[in-house]
């Protein structure tokens, strides 16, 4: 019976092998979803609150909202970059 | 790759997609182009593939735009060059005189807009099909981004001499022994912002180019069930446009900041009580 354990183990481990990095890196690129769009969620929500009360800024919110958005993008984008690694190296 | 799609899937559509995906985007596709899709596959070298192709072109159509039809010094009249006016206004009002003042803002706004309508041009072409993307390639980006770091350290050098230089990296107003702190994360911080400028323009278009070959790759595997993936790919293209303009106002935009800061900063020590912040 353990030889039969040890064989499923190996076979486990060989397939993990196979695609540990693989999977490893579309996790990450799921997680690096979430964070990008918590951030840029939050980010939208208080612009939005900012035109409502005040909407002769919204020229100026508008161009802010983007340019943080596009930093945040930029920061997610760092960790798509990183999975891609993973499975490249 | 192969071994492992072929034992996750029994189809065979799938098994040839991989391979068509990964030769579109990835640097191997420079290096051979069938025009039109028929006709004979022709090599090109490593070091000038399709994509140094597509960077001539998009300097040869930004010279002739802007040094035949849109000479310097003419009012502009007719459509195409009040078309060209609001972009060239716009980077010089909003990217410009902004970041760097009036008159530095003046005598450096050719260098932002050689900048924006580079990657402008080089993200549109390679949404034509059967372009590639210059930007998509970190080789490109990095030589942009070279560029703002040569403007931001040499550059302050030569406006400021090698004390204003160093006196750029210490922000106003700070106590002496944070300053030690701070002068060498600065310095790691000009480092961290261009290379920043440089994986987010390679990463945005070479995701969304992905993004876009998977949709249309779906289309193909599945047939018929996959038609809400057609709907789906136009959808992303129009992202894709978007984000090409965006990415492009956002380098001038962030090259224009670091660049403005640093010069800020460089003088900030001789007048500082003069400006009100």
């Amino acid at each position: 019976m353990f030889n039969v354990l040890a064989q499923a183990a190996d076979k486990a481990a060989e397939v993990t092998a196979l695609i540990g990095p693989k999977a490893g890196a579309a996790i990450g690129a799921g997680i690096v979803a979430i964070g990008a769009g918590l951030g840029i969620g939050k980010l939208a929500a208080s612009a939005m609150e900012g035109i409502a009360r005040q909407p002769e800024a919204g020229g100026e919110i508008k161009g802010g909202m983007l340019v943080a958005a596009a930093l945040i993008e930029g920061v997610s984008l760092f960790g798509v970059v990183v999975c891609l690694l993973a499975i490249v190296l | 790759m192969q071994s492992l799609i072929i034992a996750a899937s029994s189809s065979e559509k799938i098994q040839n997609l991989v391979p068509w995906v990964s030769d579109h985007v990835s640097p191997n596709a420079s290096t051979h182009v069938k025009p039109l899709g028929v006709g004979p596959e022709i090599h090109l070298s490593p070091y000038f593939g399709t994509q140094a192709i597509m960077m001539v072109l998009v300097t040869a159509i930004i010279l002739f735009l802007y040094g035949v039809l849109f000479k310097k010094g003419i009012v502009p009249r007719g459509k195409l060059t009040n078309f060209l006016e609001v972009f060239v206004v716009y980077v010089r009002d909003e990217i410009s005189i902004k970041n760097l003042g009036e008159e530095d803002g003046k005598k450096w706004t050719p260098f932002f807009i050689c900048i924006f309508f580079f990657v402008l041009g080089c993200n549109l072409m390679g949404l034509i099909p059967g372009n590639a993307t210059a930007t998509g390639s970190y080789y490109v980006t990095a030589s942009l981004a070279i560029v703002t770091f040569l403007c931001m350290t040499v550059g302050t050098i030569i406006k400021f001499g090698i004390g204003g230089f160093f006196k750029a990296f210490m922000p106003a107003g700070v106590p002496g022994w944070v300053l030690v702190l701070l002068t060498p994360l600065e310095m790691l911080g000009v480092l961290v912002k261009c290379s920043a400028l440089m994986i987010r323009l390679f990463a945005n278009m070479l995701a969304g180019h992905i993004v876009l070959y998977a949709m249309i790759g779906l289309m193909y595997a599945f047939g018929w069930i996959a038609a809400p993936a057609f709907v789906i790919s136009v959808g992303v293209y129009a992202l894709e446009v978007f984000v090409g303009f965006l990415q492009a106002y956002l380098f001038a935009f962030l090259s224009a900041m670091f660049i403005g800061e640093m010069f800020h900063h460089a003088h900030a020590h001789d007048h500082d009580h003069e400006h009100a912040h």
